[in-house]
């Protein structure tokens, strides 16, 4: 899986080292992924408070690629196994905590996951402007089993040009990934994609496990290069300009 | 005739004009294409011959209820019946009411244009799985503490501290330039503004149902296209909704401002931050709706309390260890079956009121269902008790309230009345609901 690598790149697999347990620990009760409502975050104590970094992300993909299942995915919550679109705006907030290499910093990216279903965009005019609104990143979506959603890509990305939406991280998740013996879209096809466009691609598919490995790559990508996009924002300085302290609640 | 597993409902939906099927929801197992086009069908023919029907019941106890919505949808509910126990004036009602409320979701979330003006089957069928979630709502029934579609009376949750919540309702309400605010815990309405009543109850709780799904799906907010059944069926409001904390939801019902991502970053932390714990202290009320000030006899199992008024209601089932000594096959999924049903029994036979029975106003064809007895009498009973094995039942209503108590067998049967009358006046000077 090869990625771009952007500077101010953050520890892979964090998340299995021990030294990290406190801060994930906060984000899972009982073995399952902890629900923040939207008055709530994660309370490290005082001594190790850390700061949070808010993002929203859009996530944009052809009508039954499984957006909403990725996006329910990523922040441990149960999903419907019967399809249907979804209706209106749906957002979901995911806690990720994660640590620069190179000075040790640790963040808490609190993602907000912005998903619209196809026919209410076609049908109500206010739901993508509301979408575009301050996003951050565009999270591409296409389906393993489906060859004209990954086709659909290369119609989505452009619209999403950096001169009319400012800076916008991209990422590109190929969902499905497990339902090897329906796929629909080779190897190669993806890596010349890649090569091409010059953004990551990842995968997601199988059994959710209650582990966080099967979503540790997704947000550890995306948290990087929000992270990155921020950096060059910025310029030299490394400081986010919604940075805010963990509130107490 | 045995159609169906045991207790189940199951719901065909067809167009009216060709009957194809449209979806069918309910039963692990579907009937066969050939009983569904039969059942269209003998539908169908009646209408040829200038014959409405509309209700039917098999040998074996089913039955099978039809009604066909502004010439364009057919909806038919099919029960196996007697399994849970309720006789069958009662079990119609119930699927009468149920289709009645169906036809309610898919106005909620299709919008009427959309299923009077059939142009394509094909994607219509493919839209009308947005309404999946809803309407299994419906069909479950499993949900406890939750009787608004069969009351078609919010249900409520009363708050310990209601005026700080009232208040920032209100204040959240006007600060999204809309009227129409609620606060929901644990999916039952704590606090609303006026004019969140003044909406049709059906949509009161319909709006309820649909925050119950939207909520329980874990996401942070929503920004949902609603068409409003009654007061707005061919244009979509939007129902703004975030969630504060996990059990803890706010709504606005607004026109095309403010954007969600505004009212979320503007409104929500600014109104709702201050009022964290306050929050905290509803949600802790929990499943019995009623704050711990108002005190409930140990031998009370369960209540359902009505304000006629303001089509409001709470219940709640208290199942303690008290209550297990003395028959510990109780449960509670049972003792909210056993509320319904008592419900049912004694508004069908006693406290009939146009304002809960007009379940088909649309095409009329609604028979009385009240005691023979009563057609001779120019009063309505005002009280009814009901003794079974399980537990003893009491109703009372007054011209603002209805109670319906559930009590343990060990109760005397002539203490049922006072129990009844102390029970509502306790909860009525505690919480003025």
């Amino acid at each position: 899986m090869a990625r771009v690598p952007p500077p101010g790149s953050f520890i892979p697999d964090w998340h299995r080292c021990t030294e990290s347990k406190e801060y994930f620990n906060k984000i899972i009760h009982k073995k399952k992924r902890k629900n923040f409502g939207l008055l709530e975050s994660p309370v490290m104590p005082p001594h190790a408070a850390v700061d949070t970094v808010h993002y929203k992300i859009f996530i944009s993909g052809k009508s039954g690629v499984g957006k909403t299942a990725l996006a329910a995915r990523l922040a441990g919550l149960n999903f419907p196994n019967v399809h249907h679109e979804t209706t209106g705006i749906q957002t979901t907030v995911v806690y990720w905590p994660a640590k620069l290499i190179e000075n040790g910093r640790v963040l808490f990216f609190r993602l907000q996951l912005w998903d619209c279903g196809e026919s209410a965009l076609r049908r109500f005019d206010h739901l993508l402007p509301s979408c575009k609104e301050q996003v951050d990143a565009v999270l591409f979506l296409f389906s393993f089993t489906d060859r004209t959603s990954f086709v659909d890509l290369l119609n989505q990305i452009p619209k999403w040009t950096e001169s009319s939406h400012g800076c916008l991280a991209k990422v590109v998740v190929g969902t499905k990934f497990d339902l090897f013996m329906h796929c629909d879209v080779a190897e190669k096809d993806v890596r010349k994609f890649q090569e091409t466009w010059r953004l990551p691609v990842l995968r997601s598919g199988g059994e959710v496990s209650d582990g966080l490995g099967d979503v540790a790559p997704i947000l550890n990508c995306l948290a990087e290069n929000l992270w990155h996009q921020d950096c060059v924002r910025a310029g030299a300085a490394i400081q986010h300009p919604q940075q805010e302290s963990v509130t107490l609640l | 005739m045995m159609m169906l597993e045991d207790g189940c409902i199951q719901l065909l939906c067809l167009t009216a004009s060709s009957g194809v099927p449209l979806f069918t929801r309910g039963a692990s197992k579907q009937l066969p294409f050939s009983v569904i086009g039969s059942l269209n069908g003998v539908h169908m023919f009646g209408g040829g011959q200038g014959v409405l029907l509309s209700c039917c019941e098999t040998e074996g106890g089913g039955k099978v209820v039809w009604r066909v919505f502004h010439d364009s949808v057919m909806l038919i509910a099919v029960s196996r019946g007697g399994s849970s126990g309720g006789c069958s004036k009662e079990e119609e009602i119930r699927l009468q009411r149920l289709l009645e409320n169906v036809w309610h979701c898919m106005v909620l979330v299709l919008g009427q244009d959309e299923l009077v003006n059939l142009r394509n089957v094909e994607r219509l069928k493919r839209d009308l799985r947005s309404c999946f979630c809803l309407i299994d709502q419906l069909l479950e029934e499993k949900q406890q503490g939750v009787l608004g579609n069969l009351t078609h009376c919010a249900d409520s949750l009363l708050p310990p501290n209601p005026t700080l919540l009232q208040e920032a309702v209100d204040g959240f309400a006007q600060a999204a330039d809309s009227e129409f605010g609620c606060l929901f815990v644990h999916g039952r309405i704590a606090v609303a503004t006026e004019k969140w009543w003044r909406l049709a109850p059906q949509e009161v709780v319909l709006l309820s149902a649909l925050v119950r799904t939207l909520s329980a799906s874990g996401s942070a907010s929503c920004d949902y296209p609603v068409f409003l059944p009654q007061g707005s069926p061919t244009v979509a409001h939007r129902l703004l909704r975030f969630q504060l904390l996990p059990g803890a939801d706010v709504c606005v019902l607004c026109g095309p401002t403010p954007s969600l991502h505004r009212a979320e970053s503007e409104l929500v932390g600014q109104l709702w931050s201050p009022l964290v714990e306050t929050l905290r202290s509803c949600l802790s009320v929990g499943e019995r709706s009623l704050p711990g000030s108002v005190p409930l006899r140990p031998d009370v199992l369960a209540l359902l309390l009505i304000n006629r008024e303001t089509r409001r209601s709470v219940s709640c089932v208290q199942l303690s260890s008290y209550h297990l000594l003395s028959d510990p096959s109780l449960s509670k999924s049972r003792c909210w079956e056993l509320l319904k049903l008592f419900y049912i029994f004694s508004m069908s036979r006693y406290f009939t009121q146009e304002e809960t029975l007009c379940v088909s106003a649309e095409d009329g064809a609604q028979g009385g269902h009240t005691e023979d007895f009563l057609h001779g009498f120019s009063h309505q009973p005002q009280q009814c008790y009901l003794v079974t094995e399980e537990c003893k039942s009491y109703g009372l209503q007054t011209p603002r309230h209805q109670l319906f108590l559930l009590m343990l067998p060990s109760v005397p049967t002539f203490a049922l009345r006072t129990v009844a009358t102390q029970t509502l006046s306790d909860i009525i000077s505690a919480t003025a609901f």
